[in-house]
């Protein structure tokens, strides 16, 4: 009698660091067709490119959890963050500021106050002129939005986004250099103490803000975790929403004929989430593997790490036609750009309403006939976050 | 196999034949039902599958956990004392007919 047992994943050992950075998607096409499960050397790490796998992954955290303590996260951020765990405790820690970032909150607290930096913002841009919209708009109003709704708001744009990216590059320094850990303990230290000025605040005078809340609850978490909590929205929640936007903008401005479309229907809400589908502003996760098991034929064992591949299941072919296309009115877009399961994008809402419903709508609305000066100058960088990092426009 | 009724937000009723253990967002989304979006898959952490339960039906869905009515509270949508998300309340025979009304905003 023989039994049949799932043989390990293929080995790619050619593809790089570097060509994932640059141009990804071309690979994860071929990887969906031929090895949809692919050990990757470079990466270290099992990548799923199929939406359902992805999904599969995400929804059984039993299985596929989330603490991973071989990462440099924890070192960057000085603290295990919620990011990094499963269970009631993430739960715990995430429900502790969730209700600052739910749709009703949004609406009766933050939108005005979102629309009238987002006309502040906008109107500073000086018309006639080639603008690139990263630094000059996508950055800081991302920054303002994000300082506001955690209740840091007298951290400068400039503060946020250099916080933001010494956080990102520490968490992301899996050589262990010096130099990004210099950088994110410098960062936490001027975070730890604008926080507890503002916690002093707060108690004083409560708000809506993440951090309002949290001190402010009938049973708090630990402070630690409070402190933890903010960090990991400023290292994650800025680069995102000004990607998205970034993208957006894109798409729009290389599709006039889908631009007018959009702008006749009042349809920003299908924009914003075809932007985020056609470049999903975080492309990778990581989860541990807790028991042996098999996805797709392929035995994954104890202790293995796979990286679901969002970018990639936002352009699986099962799902969509035409793919890499920007088309705003597809059918059905149930994409996973925000992720599935406990750990689904707990800005979700505020970034659907903030970058789709407001920045949007009033930046077309302030330059109708804004145009890029040539589409083939937009750099597009990143492997575990992918955006644009220039966008020169000619504002008109 | 359990029957369940969505009613849309323009009063459309769409009757499927939903499995006793999958929840009723699972059972929406599976069918196609338009609203019920669940884009979390299913673990509170969304609040996109924003349902009104049938009165009939009420006690039979079940209490909220402190999750749900924090996650309730801040839906698109008002909150009514029958509203659940989806997502938590799972298919049985003791449910069979239910009767859900869609909520009119996920997100």
């Amino acid at each position: 009698m023989t039994t049949t047992m799932a043989g390990p994943a293929p080995l790619d050992e050619t593809t790089t660091i570097d060509q994932l950075t640059l141009d990804p998607y071309p690979l994860y096409r071929r990887m969906r067709a031929e090895t949809p499960v692919l050990r990757v050397k470079s990466v270290g790490r099992t990548l799923l490119t199929k939406a359902a796998d992805c999904k599969m992954v995400k929804d059984n955290p039993g299985l596929f959890s989330s603490d991973d303590p071989n990462t440099p996260m924890k070192r960057a951020f000085l603290a295990h963050t919620l990011m990094r765990k499963d269970g009631q405790e993430h739960m715990a820690e995430r429900m502790a500021m969730m209700p600052a970032f739910l749709p009703k909150t949004i609406v009766n607290h933050w939108a005005p106050m979102y629309t009238r930096y987002a006309e502040e913002y906008v109107g500073r841009l000086p018309r006639g002129e080639v603008v690139d919209l990263f630094p000059a708009l996508a950055g800081p109003i991302a920054a303002r939005i994000l300082a506001e709704i955690m209740g840091v708001p007298d951290a400068s744009d400039e503060e946020m986004q250099r916080w933001s990216q010494a956080l990102i590059d520490g968490a992301g320094n899996f050589g262990w250099r010096p130099e990004p850990f210099e950088r994110s303990d410098a960062a936490n230290a001027e975070m730890d103490a604008c926080l507890e000025r503002n916690a002093e605040r707060l108690r004083a005078e409560p708000d809506s803000s993440a951090l309002s809340i949290m001190v402010n609850s009938a049973k708090p978490i630990p402070w630690s975790q409070m402190v933890s909590n903010v960090k990991i929205a400023i290292g994650g929640g800025i680069n995102e929403p000004r990607d998205a936007a970034l993208t957006i903008i894109f798409g729009l401005l290389t599709n006039p004929d889908q631009l007018e479309e959009v702008r006749r229907q009042d349809a920003w809400d299908k924009a914003f989430e075809e932007g985020v589908r056609w470049c999903a502003p975080i492309q990778a996760s990581s989860r541990l593997v807790l028991e042996d098991t098999e996805i797709r034929g392929c035995h994954i064992p104890k202790g293995d790490t796979v990286m679901t591949i969002q970018a990639s299941a936002c352009h699986d072919e099962d799902i969509y036609d035409e793919p890499h296309r920007y088309i705003v009115f597809r059918e059905k877009n149930p994409h996973q750009a925000f992720g599935s399961g406990p750990h689904h994008c707990a800005g979700a809402h505020v970034a659907r309403r903030t970058v789709g419903a407001i920045l949007m709508p009033i930046l077309f609305d302030r330059f109708p006939n804004m145009e890029l000066v040539d589409p083939d100058i937009v750099e597009w960088r990143g492997f575990g976050f992918r955006g644009p990092i220039n966008m020169p426009v000619r504002l008109a | 196999m359990v029957k369940v009724t969505y009613i849309s937000t323009t009063g459309e009723k769409t009757t499927v034949e939903g499995k006793a253990g999958d929840s009723v967002m699972q059972t929406a989304v599976d069918h196609g039902i338009d609203g019920i979006v669940g884009e979390c898959g299913g673990s509170m952490a969304c609040a996109t599958c924003h349902v009104f339960v049938d009165e009939a039906f009420l006690a039979a869905t079940g209490e909220k956990s402190d999750s749900e009515e924090a996650m309730l509270e801040g839906a698109a949508s008002d909150v009514r004392p029958n509203s659940r998300l989806s997502c938590q309340i799972r298919l049985s025979d003791a449910l069979d007919g239910l009767v859900v009304q869609v909520a009119e905003e996920q997100m």
